[in-house]
């Protein structure tokens, strides 16, 4: 009984800390696939519309359609009164997020001009229209896209040449000074980025690389070298060096044998080194805020989109797009997690 | 001739000697981390011209906001770090056993971290206000009225509405939920090494549980949760964009706040930018010294533990 009692108390504790994780990601998606109108509401809905369901009546003094809505069930909200179905059309696409044709607007509304009575509409919702809102309303979106993903690329490739090298080296060299070497790289990974990121601007100017992506990458390059170093050292080390004896027994070249047994053996270990430096570029804000003019990323639009106001639903839209790549490749790096923490 | 001959072969060697494989990391670190840095320690104690000063500090240091800064910044790494390390743990050591779906509850304590610190900002500013969901929630479970009746709460509130101590509470809130899941995984990790029959054993020798976790399981557990530990507190001194996210910038100011605030908020004058310099640096001082206190404090610890034995 004792057992029992433990036993279900342990999965009480275990789903309430899942629901403090979950339950606010669940309201950040369900806002970015409200409406304009549903924004407004209070409480917020905690799984998203499909549908929106609506009333319309002929209002005959005004001559017009009056379009209402149950905020609540008790509340009825008089939204939007016109007689002009291509200006209700675009209204519906704009407030509500229903994407429809006038002609099919006309068709269900226009008989109750005559019989006065009151009609239940009820459309389907454009669940993704903030997405497509967000790219319109903030201008440089698909452009910061774009720089995000060339920051990861150059971010990239920096790092995976340079690192890269430095681990071939720490594993398979006898040169001094490794234990220099790696208390060297934990230096670097202690300092805060942001304060490099100061001098940086000047120094970005000077080499003509202010306000670019490579610019940024060669910052974000700066933890990520080393654990680029620390990744493939340890990748290098699990190689069985009988596997290159043997093929030079064979007369490969060194070239060659690198080229075809080692660096095989080695892709898993630069996957996870390029996954790491795309979560430093894709995530990162701050360094951009300070190293970038016009030429925004992701995030930092994302971060700047604060400031516009009635518009959080799109930011909100533009939120999930920056996290849905973080949580891929965040969950495929699960195993190694314990490294990059901090 | 032989001369040419020994410095072309020397040359061969050093070309082919496996140093040059560290070479282009040494240029990069050069160029792109250690000039940096030491750039920024001289333009601290200059003037613009380069005649040594210590007036950049001195502005800093009369600078309105600069205790607050360092107290909010000092206060956030403490708090957050000591209340992230405590409940981690004691989640940690409610939730060590295997049952069933400990896989899918790793699953999901992952995401907090994973995701973009810009996308937590939106995320939270989407729940502070008025109408937002936190309140939203509050209303929905009924939490609303039990806080009402209690005098916790009157009426909706408005969360961003506050200020001091109790903003800095806040983003310290925001972190441990950002940070929480993931301190858990580590001491989860450390606790799974370490052999449970020596828990046991402790018991069965009359000590109590209580004691058989500060003695056993904290040391054995120790090595991987300090670095860890370390690395969230420098971490925690660096605090500032989710809080101008949700505060704005000079409301609840840091440390990295005020470098943010003089390099990309006011006008780009020589002057603004050594008062962004002279926040850098201090910074840098600030976490060097604190993580090297750290490091102090732990290890000895372990020393004397040690001699205890």
């Amino acid at each position: 009984m004792n057992k029992i009692i433990r036993h279900s108390l342990l999965y009480v504790l275990v789903a309430l800390v899942v629901s403090i994780v979950l339950v606010p990601l669940m309201y950040l998606t369900t806002i970015s696939l409200s409406s304009n109108i549903e924004l407004g509401d209070f409480p917020k809905n905690f799984i998203p519309n499909l549908t929106v369901e609506l009333e319309a009546e002929w209002d005959e003094d005004r001559e017009a359609f009056t379009i209402y809505r149950y905020a609540t069930k008790e509340r009825r909200q008089a939204l939007y009164r016109s007689d002009n179905f291509e200006e209700m059309a675009r209204y519906f696409e704009r407030y509500l997020n229903i994407y429809t044709e006038p002609e099919v607007l006309e068709n269900d509304i226009e008989p109750i001009r005559e019989t006065d009575e009151v009609i239940e509409l009820r459309y389907r919702k454009n669940l993704f229209a903030n997405y497509q809102k967000f790219f319109e309303i903030f201008s440089g979106a698909r452009d910061a896209l774009i720089n995000s993903i060339l920051a990861v690329f150059y971010t990239i490739l920096l790092s995976l040449s340079i690192g890269g090298a430095v681990g071939y080296t720490l594993a398979r060299t006898k040169i001094k000074g490794k234990e220099t070497i790696g208390l060297a790289a934990l230096v670097v990974r202690m300092f805060p980025i942001i304060s490099i990121s100061v001098p940086m601007a000047i120094l970005l100017i000077r080499y003509g690389m202010f306000d670019t992506m490579l610019g940024l990458a060669f910052i974000y390059s700066i933890p990520n070298i080393g654990l680029t170093a620390w990744i493939t050292r340890s990748i290098f080390l699990g190689i069985d060096k009988e596997l290159e004896e043997a093929s030079y027994v064979f007369g490969a070249t060194k070239l060659r044998t690198l080229r075809s047994i080692t660096i095989p053996l080695v892709i898993p270990g630069f996957a996870a080194a390029s996954m790491y430096a795309f979560i430093i570029a894709w995530n990162d804000a701050a360094v951009a805020l300070l190293l970038t003019d016009r030429n925004e990323t992701l995030a930092l639009l994302i971060f700047r989109s604060i400031g516009a106001t009635g518009a959080i639903h799109y930011a909100s839209a533009g939120a999930i797009i920056l996290i849905i790549p973080a949580l891929i490749f965040t969950f495929l790096l699960k195993d190694y997690i314990n490294r990059i923490w901090g | 001739m032989s001369k040419r001959k020994t410095v072309i072969h020397s040359i061969k060697r050093i070309v082919k000697s496996p140093y040059m494989l560290l070479l282009p990391a040494l240029l990069f670190y050069l160029l792109f981390w250690l000039l940096p840095v030491v750039m920024s320690i001289f333009q601290s104690f200059t003037t613009v011209d380069g005649t040594p000063t210590l007036q950049n500090f001195i502005n800093m240091f009369n600078e309105s906001r600069f205790m607050r800064a360092l107290i909010n910044t000092l206060v956030f790494a403490v708090v957050s770090l000591t209340l992230q390390f405590f409940l981690a743990i004691l989640l940690a050591l409610l939730i060590n056993k295997k049952f069933k779906g400990s896989r899918l509850f790793l699953f999901f304590m992952i995401i907090p971290m994973a995701l973009p610190q810009a996308a937590v900002g939106i995320l939270w500013n989407t729940g502070l206000t008025e109408a937002g969901w936190l309140n939203s929630l509050f209303h929905v479970t009924g939490l609303q009225t039990v806080l009402e009746s209690l005098g916790v709460l009157d009426g909706r509130t408005l969360w961003t509405n506050v200020t001091g101590t109790r903003a800095v509470m806040t983003i310290v809130l925001i972190d441990t939920w950002t940070v929480l899941p993931s301190v858990m995984i580590i001491i989860l990790a450390g606790l799974q090494n370490f052999n449970r029959e020596l828990s046991e054993a402790a018991q069965v020798f009359g000590a109590s549980r209580g004691r058989a976790v500060k003695d056993i399981v904290i040391p054995i557990i120790k090595p991987s949760i300090v670095t860890a530990l370390l690395l969230r507190l420098i971490a925690g001194l660096q605090v500032w964009l989710i809080s101008v996210m949700i505060f704005g910038y000079g409301r609840v100011p840091y440390l990295l706040e005020r470098v943010v605030y003089y390099m990309s908020v006011v006008a780009r004058t020589d002057a603004n930018y050594r008062m962004a310099v002279s926040y850098s640096v201090f910074t840098l001082f600030v976490i060097l010294t604190v993580a090297f206190l750290f490091v102090r404090l732990t290890s000895g610890k372990t020393e004397w533990r040690k001699a205890d034995e």
